[in-house]
């Protein structure tokens, strides 16, 4: 029988659909008697959700603007090569 | 309904490929945009926050030069991802550079659980139990915008190709060079941080 310890540790394989037959039987039963794991992989779930729509993005101090103007002379500067 | 979307997304994706093709600037713009934070997250996973800057330019550089090649076998979202990836490996390769999966991982206290491994805390549904109650408080946004970026480089890339951008485990493994169950590790280990992050507010 699994602990709560190791629903915790396999949670995102079982959202993902990536455990084991056995593991997964396993994980099913310890979920079907404990509420805390259970909301456990509900709140895990609510969290990839909640990722998936507020897309949190890394910190970056790029000047995109210059950077898109950078590629931008390098395309013209190639297309002129080509004519 | 979703077949239109995703031929109205490959459409759009056709003509922004040909706009940079032809030198549009705005189209640049908008592929900056749109794609420079994702080739971040993945350069700085592989080559570290140092160098990631120039790798991923360097990578734009060598996408521009040859797009007029680019075949559509993939989406161009996962084309640039390809080459900022080779880049920052050859990069590694260079200077014998070396990612450990286990910086900033703390595992879930030990207190929380009796001798038996079971939960001694009760974990009680959520409030605001939709995606969509969570987005309405803004505090919680930058708790978990904060939350994300204290990620180590390599757990938020993982996060963000697969829970955000919707890559396929195998393609993410390819990019980061990372075993299946590398990469299964770290996004785990992502989603938990977040998810404590989330809980700590609920609980304040």
């Amino acid at each position: 029988m699994l602990q709560c310890k190791d629903v915790i540790e396999e949670t995102s394989n079982y959202i993902d659909g990536d455990l084991p037959f056995f593991k997964r039987v396993g994980l099913f039963l310890h979920v079907a008697i404990c509420r805390c794991c259970r909301n456990y992989i509900d709140q895990i779930r609510q969290t990839i959700h909640t990722l998936a729509v507020t897309k949190p993005t890394e910190l970056d101090d790029t000047d995109k603007q210059a950077l898109a103007q950078k590629l931008h002379k390098a395309c013209e500067k190639k297309n002129a090569g080509n004519h | 309904m979703i077949n239109k979307f995703f031929k109205s997304k490959r459409d759009d994706e056709a003509a922004l490929i040909q706009n940079l093709i032809d030198g549009d600037p705005v189209a640049f713009e908008h592929a900056v945009a749109e794609y420079h934070n994702l080739m971040l997250s993945v350069a700085r996973a592989i080559v570290g926050s140092s160098v990631a800057d120039e790798v991923v330019q360097e990578a734009w550089l060598s996408a521009i030069k040859a797009l007029p090649k680019f075949e559509g076998r993939s989406s161009l979202k996962t084309w640039l991802v390809q080459i900022v990836s080779n880049g920052a490996k050859s990069r590694v390769r260079r200077e014998n550079r070396y990612t450990s999966l286990d910086v900033g991982w703390e595992a879930i206290p030990a207190d929380k659980f009796d001798h038996t491994g079971h939960r001694i805390d009760n974990v009680s549904a959520w409030e605001h139990a939709t995606p969509e109650a969570l987005l309405a408080n803004e505090q919680l946004q930058t708790v978990i915008e904060q939350a994300f970026q204290a990620l180590p480089a390599m757990q938020r890339a993982a996060m963000t190709m697969i829970d955000m951008e919707g890559f396929k485990i195998e393609e993410v493994c390819n990019i980061l060079d990372v075993s299946s169950s590398n990469a299964r590790v770290l996004l785990h280990r992502a989603r938990v941080a977040v998810h404590q992050s989330i809980e700590q507010y609920q609980d304040n």
